[in-house]
């Protein structure tokens, strides 16, 4: 039986290569593109029982042997792309656990130049697949740092349990000189000057360039570590002269943690009530109600997980 | 495609936070897997019966099946402890250290693998790997750095060290037992019991077979006269005993394992 010609534009010169004996990763490519994007051609037949496969475009019956052929060949071809599809995402999924327990940032140029490759017009599809694991499977929440730069981070959804968490990690002294760098800026109104995080440091007992036993280089600690993480902005202040640098919270701050947590954590080191400070106080609760009202929305995006 | 009919398992918190812990520590002792599974349990889901060991890790394998990785259950070649470690199905080599360390430290990693497998003890001496700095890839290495680099490996369970010489650590073994299969396939040596990746072990002196430790002490457990079950001569070696972990309880020697559950994993 002639094949219709509408329907048979492409998938019959895809068939044909696949004969020939193409390279492999060509075809697949192809096959994994049309796989995703929805094709108006799209029929199924009822005399099509080859382990009911859709068909792209060739809907009329194919008897040939040669019509076979081609089916089997497409079929075997789809079948390759989705097994290289879903190793490319469990490829994903390792490599962004691997990265998140080093505290980095994750960038799309890394994931498509480690992993993806030439699977990259795929990444929307990769990178949803690859968080809805991560999501089911470890309970981590893949989030965007920010739009522009392409740059992703694991989050925890596990509740937190305070002393199982450090022990584990031995982070513990490090990210508490973090709350405290986090504390002062957020008392200061949400940015502090590099000046008076040092000196509130020294009160401590930590120098910026001195060993320590528990941070190691205080000034590479704050000045690269915890800048690179982000947890730390570090910024020129405009029009000071000699020229000042300031800190504010950084986007993994926002996400880690919030404004109450850190005015409880000020108000216990002072053995006071966060309402001891009614501005910051008031600022927090604001905080804590566009969190909430965005957790609200998400919620509401039901999730896409199959099981 | 064919619809698959494996019953896939079903994940709660209880197994996120297994897996979580499981994966920050890297390899873990059976007692403190049955530990960490009463702990996550009783954090996510008190009510519940604990359910057993074998059956849990079966479950969550099924829904790690789809990611190619699996937790993987081995035993160190020393004295026969079980231990859990969450592995890669799909061998990339070093892929799991290549996240923690520099080209020229995983070279350093490599050069020292293939002169455990190529020994007859499973042991290479520090001497022999720190000979072999100037050869590395990437960033030139001292010595002195080396030293520091074979400590690191030992800390994060790569390699063990006994008296100056080097060996793999059970982990090291669960990870790429496939990957060194694949690429030293000459080199490598079997445990005529098991048929798994010997790296440590005893040997025959008449026809050359090799056992690991466990795999001799399970297998001449009732015999006093051990004998080669290959050739049959005389097995002129110690049979060690059986790992039992009852005993272990009881003497108190499970406080110096309890510090490195705590020691932190890079």
């Amino acid at each position: 039986m002639l094949q219709k010609p509408e329907s048979g534009a492409l998938p019959i010169p895809q068939a044909e290569r696949e004969m020939d004996g193409s390279h492999d990763g060509e075809t697949q490519a192809l096959t994994a593109s049309q796989e995703m994007a929805p094709s108006p051609l799209l029929q199924e037949s009822p005399e099509e029982d080859l382990g009911a496969v859709r068909e792209e475009g060739a809907t009329e019956p194919c008897l040939t042997p040669r019509g076979a052929r081609a089916l089997a060949a497409k079929t075997l071809a789809r079948r390759r792309a989705c097994r290289r599809l879903d190793r490319t995402v469990a490829e994903l999924v390792q490599f962004l656990l691997l990265k998140d327990r080093k505290k980095s940032p994750i960038t799309r140029s890394e994931m498509v130049k480690y992993v993806i490759g030439d699977l990259k017009d795929l990444f929307p599809e990769i990178i949803a697949r690859a968080a809805d694991h991560l999501r089911y499977v470890f309970g981590f929440e893949l989030k965007q740092l920010d739009r522009k730069h392409h740059t992703y981070i694991l989050i925890n959804k596990l509740k937190p349990i305070e002393d199982e968490e450090e022990a584990l990690r031995g982070d513990g002294p490090r990210l508490g000189l973090l709350m405290m760098i986090l504390g002062l800026i957020y008392m200061k109104g949400n940015s502090a000057r590099e000046a008076q995080v040092w000196a509130m440091l020294r009160r401590l007992g930590v120098r910026p360039s001195k060993y320590h036993f528990l941070f190691g280089y205080p000034k590479r600690l704050i000045m690269e570590d915890f800048v690179q993480l982000r947890y730390l902005n570090y910024r020129r202040v405009p029009h000071t002269n000699p020229p000042e640098c300031e800190f504010s919270w950084g986007p993994r701050s926002n996400l880690e943690t919030s404004k109450m947590k850190v005015l409880g954590f000020v108000a216990k080191l002072h053995k006071k009530e966060p309402q001891h400070w009614p501005v910051q106080y008031r600022e927090a609760l604001a905080d804590e109600a566009d969190r909430a009202r965005a957790g609200a929305s998400v919620r509401a995006r039901a999730s896409t997980y199959p099981w | 495609m064919q619809g698959s009919t494996r019953r896939m398992g079903v994940m709660t918190d209880v197994h996120r936070r297994f897996l979580q812990l499981l994966m920050t520590h890297g390899v873990l002792e059976e007692r403190d897997v049955k530990r960490l599974q009463k702990h996550c349990y009783k954090v996510h889901d008190c009510n519940a019966t604990v359910e057993k060991l074998e059956d849990f890790i079966n479950n969550i394998n099924s829904v790690l099946e789809s990611l190619y990785i699996e937790i993987k259950k081995g035993v160190t070649e020393d004295d026969g402890r079980p231990i859990y470690a969450l592995v890669n199905l799909a061998t990339t080599s070093v892929s799991k250290m290549a996240s923690d360390f520099a080209e020229n430290e995983l070279d350093l990693f490599r050069k020292a693998l293939e002169l455990i497998i190529d020994s007859d003890t499973g042991f290479a001496s520090s001497t022999n790997i720190l000979n072999l700095v100037d050869q590395l890839k990437g960033k030139k290495m001292r010595k002195k750095e080396a030293e520091h680099v074979l400590q690191k490996f030992v800390q994060n369970k790569w390699l063990i060290e006994k008296e100056g010489e080097f060996t793999l650590h059970g982990r090291a073994i669960l990870e790429m037992e496939q990957y060194i299969r694949e690429t030293y396939p000459d080199a490598v040596k079997v445990c005529n019991i098991c048929r798994g990746l010997l790296i440590q072990g005893q040997s025959c002196e008449t026809c050359g077979i090799r056992m690991h430790l466990p795999c001799v002490a399970k297998y001449f457990q009732s015999s006093t006269e051990p004998h080669c079950p290959h050739c049959n001569d005389y097995w002129p070696h110690e049979v060690p005993e059986v790992f039992d972990p009852e005993k272990e309880r009881e003497t108190g020697m499970s406080r110096p394992n309890k510090r490195s559950l705590r020691s932190r994993q890079h």
